[in-house]
């Protein structure tokens, strides 16, 4: 394992909903350009994990860093600025805005960055073509099928040169196949970007692609350092 | 019942909050609707049994003439009532397609999904019919102080009758029915395709010659007024109505237009998605505005008021009050428009944002800024909205030039009287979609992206 800071990394996290506990203390730590997927069934916790390592919710104890800056003590707007800069999101689906073709849908993340628009549709453009999908710029999100409308969403995620990719069920609406493709996609393109990557997935064949997997079961971590 | 149909109130249900909110949009919408249609009728009414009564020896009849006024105000309304009707009916119509489409997927037939719609929309429809009676009664006493013809109107006047009661709460259900059912049209084609948004397709140049021709119907007509004799206000009044519906072909194509510009220019993510936004679904757009372009056009059609007030009325007291009322009459007209627009675009506004709910809330858990939601929402109302009045207001000025002449243009209190219409509808607007603002915030705060 690697010995130099993780580049994510996480200790005891708790993260209750009431009277459920969905994570009972959490240690996970991922090195620069690693990928590692979090496995368990529905209700786990896994998505809630996903949730706190990106800063969408905050732990009720229990620390998260990144580069080793704690991001616990940041307020909601500069954990949405955080998330903005330093990471990439792929969800199942929906994250495209339906009005925007593909080509803007990927620069869009770098325009909040404050990109001149020009420069950053020449940079969707290009990520748009490496992963296959050039003469689709201006296709709209429903004038793409699943697999192709999560390529646009993989390059969306890179656009910005994240530190780390969450995927939360990336192939979760696709087919087997298209799902093989999307995963050789996003873990490829992601290590070649210097990115980390955390894949949720209850899929043990999406989890294959991943350097490293963990399985959460009842909030916590059972079956850690399972190697690819 | 058939089983599908059984399941209407459960499914209605288990839509949850969303659901609960965009039903009494709905139904605040169809209330509204059938509260003011209910008041206008009830003072067309009004002034039809004022004119049948016999005139004493030595008075000048303008009795007829009230009444062909009463019926300019109900075209003038007729649309803004429609859309705002139409807008109720077509609310939340994203969510609801995504959950017939799946009622489709497990096996529903199309005949079955139209049903559970128009159970929906019917019960929808009913439940503001009934309200809008309500609201019609309360609003009896304050309509029965507005001063007509040297006198007030009595309750009893301006009642529309029991009928009148039965018609709207039958006949608004059946409006709300066949409008959620036509707006159906698509999963009913194909269970796949509600989910699916493709690029829209292109308007054509063709509104623009229905619009003209509209337009230019009126103008000849009114040119020619002087010879027509008695038919002169019935044939006046039918090209206004065409005039004016012609207003509703083009708007949703010049907004297109807009769109395209602002693209164009955009250099920002918030202009960049305003105007997709636009260009997306311009008709959606004129829902939301259009009620106030057609405000424009009937405070631009005002405006020429001050010059006829204006002629010198001392020696006809007659006169003096025709034209006092004539004022009257137009105020409340617009401020009815008004209201309506502002209900649309706040219905339409909180509308679009359950309808987005899903893609708001993974935007703004991939980090987007709060800021930039609220800054396209308010770009996507503002730029169609001063656009559209301003454009209603001049085509009313150029639609009634043949019939009153370039005096009537030249009055200084008429272009002061339209800037100040206009200000005010716009402000109304405005402050009404920014009603929407809560519910997008409670959006952006929910952390858990639910499936639709």
């Amino acid at each position: 394992m690697n010995t130099a800071t993780p580049r994510l990394s996480a200790r005891g996290l708790v993260k209750r909903f009431g009277s459920t506990t969905a994570l009972a203390g959490v240690d996970v730590d991922l090195a620069g350009g690693e990928s590692l997927a979090v496995m368990g069934p529905s209700g786990s916790g896994k998505s809630t994990l996903l949730h706190c390592l990106a800063g969408i919710l905050l732990p009720d104890s229990g620390t998260v860093a990144l580069d080793g800056r704690e991001v616990g003590g940041l307020s909601d707007r500069e954990r949405s600025l955080l998330r903005r800069k330093h990471y990439g999101f792929v969800f199942q689906f929906g994250q495209l805005l339906s009005e925007l073709p593909a080509i803007e849908n990927v620069a869009l993340p770098a325009m909040l960055l404050g990109t001149p628009r020009r420069d950053a549709t020449e940079l969707a453009g290009r990520w748009l073509a490496s992963l296959g999908l050039a003469g689709m710029e201006g296709r709209r999100p429903g004038e793409l099928s699943g697999g192709q409308a999560q390529r646009v969403a993989v390059a969306r995620a890179l656009i910005t040169g994240p530190a780390v990719v969450f995927a939360d069920e990336p192939t979760g609406a696709l087919d087997q196949s298209t799902g093989h493709d999307v995963m050789q996609i996003l873990t490829e393109t992601t290590k070649a970007a210097g990115a980390s990557l955390v894949v949720v997935t209850h899929d043990a064949q999406v989890a294959g692609w991943c350097d490293r997997r963990i399985e959460v079961r009842d909030g916590l971590v059972r079956h850690p350092e399972t190697a690819r | 019942m058939n089983t599908v149909l059984a399941l209407a109130p459960r499914l209605q249900r288990a839509g949850g909050r969303d659901a609960r909110i965009t039903t009494s949009l709905a139904i605040t919408a169809f209330a509204v609707t059938t509260g003011l249609t209910l008041s206008v009728v009830g003072g067309l009414l009004g002034f039809t049994a004022r004119a049948e009564v016999p005139v004493p020896e030595g008075q000048g009849d303008d009795a007829s003439v009230y009444v062909i006024l009463a019926w300019i105000a109900v075209v003038l309304l007729v649309v803004p009532l429609i859309t705002l009707a139409g807008a109720a009916a077509r609310l939340g119509v994203a969510r609801r397609d995504a959950r017939l489409a799946t009622l489709r997927l497990l096996g529903a037939t199309p005949r079955e999904v139209v049903g559970l719609t128009v159970t929906e929309t019917a019960w929808q429809g009913l439940v503001g019919a009934f309200l809008g009676v309500l609201l019609y009664v309360v609003l009896l006493p304050l309509c029965a102080l507005l001063p007509f013809q040297g006198t007030t109107f009595t309750v009893g006047e301006l009642w529309v009758g029991w009928e009148g009661l039965a018609i709207a709460l039958v006949g608004v259900p059946a409006l709300a029915a066949l409008s959620g059912a036509v707006s159906l049209r698509r999963v009913t084609v194909s269970p796949l395709g509600v989910a699916r948004r493709e690029t829209p397709k292109k308007m054509t140049w063709l509104r623009v010659v229905v619009a003209v021709v509209g337009i230019g119907t009126f103008m000849v007509v009114s040119s020619a007024a002087g010879q027509l004799g008695a038919a002169a206000g019935a044939a006046l009044l039918g090209a206004m109505a065409v005039g004016f519906m012609t207003l509703n072909a083009v708007g949703p194509w010049v907004l297109g237009l807009v769109g395209k510009a602002q693209l164009r220019r955009a250099s920002t993510p918030a202009r960049l998605l305003a105007a997709r936004r636009l260009l997306d679904d311009p008709k959606a757009a004129w829902r939301v505005v259009g009620g106030l372009g057609l405000a424009g056009f009937v405070a631009g059609a005002l405006s020429i008021l001050p010059t006829i007030v204006a002629v010198d009325t001392s020696q006809d007291p007659q006169g003096a009050i025709l034209m006092d009322d004539l004022v009257t009459g137009a105020m409340v007209t617009l401020v009815v428009a008004f209201l309506l627009a502002a209900v649309s675009a706040g219905i339409a506004q909180a509308a679009s944002v359950l309808d987005r709910r899903r893609e708001i809330a993974l935007q703004s858990l991939a980090g987007t800024p709060a800021e930039l939601h609220d800054s396209v929402r308010r770009r996507t109302v503002l730029v169609p909205l001063l656009f559209v009045a301003v454009g209603s207001a001049v085509t009313a000025l150029v639609m009634f030039y043949p019939l009153l002449g370039v005096q009537s243009m030249l009055s200084p209190q008429g272009p002061l009287m339209l800037v100040g219409f206009l200000a005010g509808g716009c402000a109304l607007v405005f402050a009404a979609t920014e009603t929407s603002r809560p519910l997008l915030r409670s959006v952006l705060a929910d952390t858990v992206v639910r499936a639709d």
